[in-house]
């Protein structure tokens, strides 16, 4: 629809909706009004013609037929208000009397009933009237009645009244706007409110938006500031990671330069080993803090497919490591969506599995389940397993270079944090085989979103 | 043995081939997707180190052609991005190993040795019924679109197992000795989910259920 341009604001399409419709159909009722006064008024008047006809009628028999008996004149003129005439073969009483030249044709017409006459041209008559003829015999005289009204004075006087019409609904259209005015705006005031909001939200004047909004709007408002939220958190964390990058990294490059900037120095093994030691710490740092900074966390809008990822996933691992089997074990369907960001979602599966086939005789085991609270991942080996002391510390020495014993424990720490950021568990038990089961479990706030 | 190194870093190229000549390998370096490609067509390596990041190209996309002209030496993917979905890409695109860098001279030698012997006793078999193709080799299954979908152990077994003989009534007895499980007593119904993942793939017509009997590959649909 080309004429209709989508509107800019919910004020303006508010006004630009109900003001015609009010203005549209104030006219419609006003013509409505107009039609009705019309008919009601010509059917009032025709019904008094015909008593004023019947009462003549009565008087005629009354006297017996004999017109001049019948008081004329002013007695008529006053109770009747209507000009009339009676015609009897003796005589024709016309009051008013200028009035003759109009109602003389239709005394000589044989029509009966409510008849019409418009456009006459006749000095100080009217040129419109409706009149009520009807003929009957007293004592064997035919006698006609006629009684007319001068419909110019009714339509007159008609239009007066329509036209006061047309002035109350104007008052009422006014009327009509200010009220919409007036609640339109009201009802816009928490937007306005939530819009102000904003623009000191971005001049920086507050940092979260504190609005008493209404019902509607509220989990907009919510969301913007969980959104806020995790933008903090997310600067929080991304400086802490620079910061303590900066700290690790920056010393043993300057080492290692230190030692290639001597040109007299001779390079002996020794020397060469501690060199490659502190590049390959930098590298772990590196590393580490690189795969911290891509964990997503939590996020709206963002799901994954589990068992596409997880088929990729053992399907890598199994080209691998040939000589093991990487199965899985779910009910789940392929369309099934999890409320864990994707790539979150391949660091948690990728180190349990990976971790799982290094440590596996032949045969890794992959469990994805889900009940109506959450979901379950369990990746189990038929590896040597862990003691059972040392379960509960696996994967909780956290990620930074110092805290941690080289090549160990990186991947698990990963998986640690990520599981954290989710809000859910990470456990590690003996399997039916002697090997490591590790269990997580994402507690699902909202259930899985299946398609 | 001969062995083609691809890797844009002069100062690693050298240092990488001096170490893999002392191990024993032949090595022609080169540092453009362009030359790899037509080295490959020239010229028969045992393997092939690629690196990804190219400067005249992905080197995944060279892998690609490669693998599309039906060249089948193993190759082992070198890239600093260790991502799981990085390694994924790179296996589906046809590596047979990855190694995010840096790393140590000594693993990527061991890794080359592993891919190469496992490459030798490499015949290039396929199972084909109807519209599919199983590849035994990259555990996968092909359509005639020519997209493939990569099959865990278990379903590449059953697929296998049911491909070889299109028509031929499975029973889920039979169908269970596919099935490897760290439960000792895997019930039947792991067989019907193992079916339901299957349908998916290759259309819930192509594997008929006999009820009572089993299952079958339908190579006429």
């Amino acid at each position: 629809m080309t004429w209709f341009k989508k509107p800019v604001s919910v004020k303006g399409t508010l006004l630009a909706l109900l003001l015609p419709a009010g203005i549209l159909l104030m006219a419609l009722a006003w013509l409505v009004h107009g039609l009705l006064l019309d008919r009601m008024s010509r059917q009032f008047v025709e019904t008094r013609l015909k008593d004023e006809v019947a009462f003549l009628e009565h008087q005629i028999r009354d006297s017996g037929g004999r017109l001049d008996t019948l008081q004329t004149g002013d007695y008529f003129q006053e109770v009747f208000h209507h000009a009339f005439a009676i015609h009897s073969d003796s005589r024709t009483i016309i009051s008013p009397e200028h009035w003759a030249p109009l109602l003389m044709p239709l005394v000589k017409s044989g029509e009966e009933g409510t008849l019409r006459v418009s456009g006459a041209q006749i000095a100080e008559a009217p040129s419109d009237i409706l009149a009520y003829r009807k003929s009957f015999r007293v004592d064997d005289q035919p006698i006609v009645v006629i009684v007319s009204e001068d419909l110019g004075a009714l339509s007159r006087s008609q239009a007066e009244l329509h036209a006061w019409t047309a002035v109350v609904s104007l008052l009422l259209i006014l009327l009509l706007v200010g009220v919409l005015w007036l609640g339109i705006n009201l009802s816009m005031r928490p937007v306005v409110s939530l819009k102000a909001a904003l623009k000191r939200l971005q001049d920086g004047e507050i940092s979260r938006i504190d609005v008493k909004a209404p019902e509607e709007l509220q989990p907009l408002v919510l969301q913007l500031n969980q959104l806020l939220d995790s933008l903090d958190q997310r600067l929080e964390r991304s400086r802490d990671a620079l910061a303590n990058l900066s700290h690790s990294v920056k010393t043993p490059i300057a080492a290692v330069r230190q030692i290639l900037e001597d040109i007299d120095r001779p390079l002996p093994n020794n020397l060469r080993q501690q060199m490659a030691g502190r590049l390959d710490d930098i590298d772990r740092q590196l590393e580490a803090e690189m795969r911290r900074s891509r964990f997503a966390g939590p996020q709206v809008g963002k799901s994954a497919y589990p068992l596409k990822q997880a088929r990729d996933l053992l399907w890598m691992l199994g080209r691998l490591y040939p000589a093991k089997s990487f199965e899985m074990s779910t009910v789940l369907t392929e369309e099934r969506r999890w409320p864990i960001e994707e790539h979150d979602l391949n660091e948690v599966l990728g180190n349990l599995l990976d971790n799982a086939g290094k440590w596996s005789a032949r045969f890794v085991e992959l469990g994805l389940e889900e009940d109506g609270q959450g979901f379950t991942v369990t990746v189990e080996d038929d590896g040597p397993g862990i003691p059972p002391d040392a379960l509960d510390t696996l994967g909780t020495r956290g990620l930074r270079l110092d805290e941690q014993t080289p090549g160990h424990g990186l991947g698990l720490a990963i998986v640690r944090e990520i599981t954290e950021r989710y809000g859910g568990t990470l456990n590690f038990s003996s399997g039916s085989n002697g090997g490591l089961k590790a269990t997580i479990y994402f507690p699902g706030k909202t259930r899985g979103i299946s398609q | 043995m001969r062995l083609l190194l691809v890797e844009d870093d002069r100062l690693l190229a050298d240092g990488l081939t001096s170490q893999l000549e002392k191990a024993g390998f032949s090595v022609d370096t080169t540092s453009s997707a362009r030359e790899a490609s037509a080295l490959a067509d020239h010229e028969e390596y045992r393997a092939v180190v690629l690196d990804l990041g190219l400067p005249d190209g992905n080197g995944l996309d060279v892998l690609r052609k490669w693998r599309t002209r039906g060249i089948s030496f193993p190759v082992l993917i070198l890239t600093a991005r260790g991502d799981w979905q990085d390694k994924v890409n790179g296996l589906k695109a046809g590596a047979d190993d990855y190694l995010a860098k840096p790393f140590q001279t000594e693993e990527l030698i061991a890794r080359l040795n592993a891919i190469i012997r496992r490459s030798e006793g490499r015949v290039h078999s396929l199972v084909k019924a109807g519209n599919f193709e199983l590849d035994e080799n990259r555990q996968s299954l092909k359509l005639t679109d020519g997209t493939e979908h990569s099959l865990t152990g278990t379903e590449f077994r059953l697929l296998r197992c049911l491909m070889s003989r299109p028509g031929h009534v499975f029973s889920k007895e039979q169908l269970m000795e596919q099935l490897y499980s760290l439960n000792d007593n895997p019930s039947e119904n792991v067989i019907e989910a193992y079916i339901r993942r299957l349908r998916k793939l290759v259309g819930t017509n192509t594997i008929s259920t006999r009820r009572g009997q089993g299952y079958l590959f339908n190579d006429v649909v």
